[in-house]
């Protein structure tokens, strides 16, 4: 079955992350603070990069970097995801299958997350995302209908009112801290912006909590 | 009155040095340049003589990227009918196709100016780009090395594909770009810094090795690459850790990641960074 939910934080982060390099393709980690067991939950993200995806070091050093952080704040690496330069190919490169690879083996029901340059427009109506999950060795596409994205409206114009605000610029990744590192790779400021905009019923924006499916 | 007029002058240079600076560094802000450009452009015009067609040609290219065809139109418009029959407007039209997605009309204008000009590199470069757009790679690299034994020195043009080779997954041929681009700009820390990440990544004893060396190559050239000096660390750590290497070898290299991680925790502290780099040796 393998329910995944993604957190309004985690999804306008990534969006973010691809908006920013519009023409780079970008990559990062998906961390989850619920406990292991039962359904997914994407409570958070870490972009990382937007240059030489596949190039080992600096990726190597990211995910220990990420590994120690998420010790620290009792989070767990649960995906990855990718948004692709050429819009009209969204599927996984070899760099993202070994990424996911390495994820799943400290994580069970690891996910891999595509961002669909394509459909990522305010004409769509559902989120950009095609997500795949480990069955054997290979990975192969989730069922949407086993994808969950609570207040998707209020996530999709939050994500909306940012890039409009020009304050997608506030997101650093990975990348982004090498070149300056007194920039912050764990977004505190951004999260804090996005905080702010979630409506008060919504202030749980970072947990999870299984509502009806959005995706069809 | 004249306060005001002194004023709105000096926003006028301003807006035009802006302008001036990124055409020379070659920086593709483009949303910046279309803000400050199309202001420019609708409220200054007259005051710029002429270097208007240098910045409608500027601005032109930055509407393209944030997906602004009214302004593109505009400028090229303007470009066509004081340069008509020029073989830079027509690339730039091409350029304008290329935007819209219309390919195969963008790769008939480019055909059309080899035609009257086959030396013309900037038309054969759009072609290139075109395949590139498409996913073609490997069509892109097969015309990239074609290009690049008629025209050797285009670093422009090596370091494209250096990073088209890397996409690929062929990091030998990436890292022979990158040798290409070490030797004609031997103080290029950056270029250093690459090879050595495609040498750690190709793996093998040998490749890490080489892969130091270049990280401490990049960082002599520039101590604050802060990539490079991970790289230092990673590598020299890793070498450290290999069973095969000597008891000489494996002191050197546990020598270099002590310095380098000492390094490391320096400029983290120095700049009061917030995220704290745990390096233990």
């Amino acid at each position: 079955m393998g329910e995944v939910e993604l957190s309004c934080l985690a999804y306008v982060k990534m969006y973010l992350h691809a908006c920013l390099f519009p023409r780079c393709s970008v990559n990062g980690l998906l961390l989850s603070s619920s406990p292991a067991g039962g359904a997914v939950c994407v409570t958070d993200c870490v972009p990382l990069l937007h240059t030489h995806l596949p190039l080992a070091p600096i990726t190597q050093l990211a995910l220990t970097q990420v590994d120690v952080w998420c010790a620290q704040t009792q989070q767990r690496i649960v995906g990855y995801y990718q948004a692709n330069a050429c819009v009209s190919d969204s599927s996984p490169t070899p760099c993202a299958l070994k990424i996911a690879d390495k994820i799943a083996e400290q994580c069970n029901n690891a996910v891999l997350l595509m961002i669909d340059g394509g459909k990522m427009s305010p004409d769509y109506r559902v989120p950009p995302i095609v997500m795949y999950e480990r069955k054997d060795t290979r990975w192969t596409l989730k069922d949407k209908h086993t994808i969950m994205l609570r207040q998707w409206e209020e996530t999709r114009d939050i994500a909306s009112q940012l890039l409009d605000s020009g304050d997608h610029s506030l997101l650093v990744d990975f990348d982004s801290h090498l070149d300056d590192i007194t920039r912050d790779w764990t977004n505190q400021k951004l999260n804090a912006k996005i905080a702010e905009l979630a409506s008060p019923a919504n202030d749980n924006l970072g947990v999870c909590q299984l509502g009806n499916p959005v995706l069809r | 009155g004249f306060d005001n007029w002194n004023v709105l002058i000096i926003v006028f240079t301003e807006m035009r040095d802006k302008l001036r600076k990124w055409r020379e560094d070659n920086h593709r802000n483009s949303e910046q340049i279309v803000d400050v450009g199309e202001e420019l452009i609708n409220e200054h015009a007259s005051k710029l003589g002429d270097d208007i067609w240098i910045i409608y040609e500027q601005v032109m290219i930055a509407a393209l990227d944030c997906s602004r065809d009214d302004l593109a139109w505009t400028c090229l418009q303007e470009l066509k009918r004081q340069f008509p029959g020029s073989q830079r407007v027509k690339r730039l039209a091409g350029m304008r196709l290329e935007a819209l997605e219309k390919y195969e009309d963008a790769s008939k204008q480019y055909d059309s100016i080899l035609q009257d000009d086959p030396t013309n590199t900037a038309a054969r470069k759009r072609k290139i780009s075109i395949l590139k757009a498409q996913g073609k790679s490997a069509e892109a690299i097969r015309e990239l090395n074609e290009y690049l034994e008629q025209f050797v020195g285009d670093q422009e043009a090596w370091h494209e594909l250096s990073e088209l080779y890397i996409n690929e997954h062929d990091y030998g041929k990436a890292a022979f770009c990158l040798e290409e681009l070490m030797m004609t700009n031997p103080h290029n820390h950056l270029y250093c810094e690459q090879y050595a990440e495609v040498k750690y990544t190709q793996g093998g004893l040998e490749n890490l090795e080489l892969s130091r060396k270049y990280f401490a190559q990049a960082l002599k050239l520039n101590n604050r690459n802060m990539r490079a000096l991970f790289g230092l660390y990673m590598s020299a750590s890793h070498i450290a850790a290999c069973p095969k290497v000597n008891a000489t070898v494996k002191k050197a290299n546990v020598r270099y990641a002590a310095w380098a991680t000492n390094q490391i925790n320096r400029a983290y502290q120095v700049s009061h960074a917030m995220c704290c780099v745990l390096l233990k040796q």
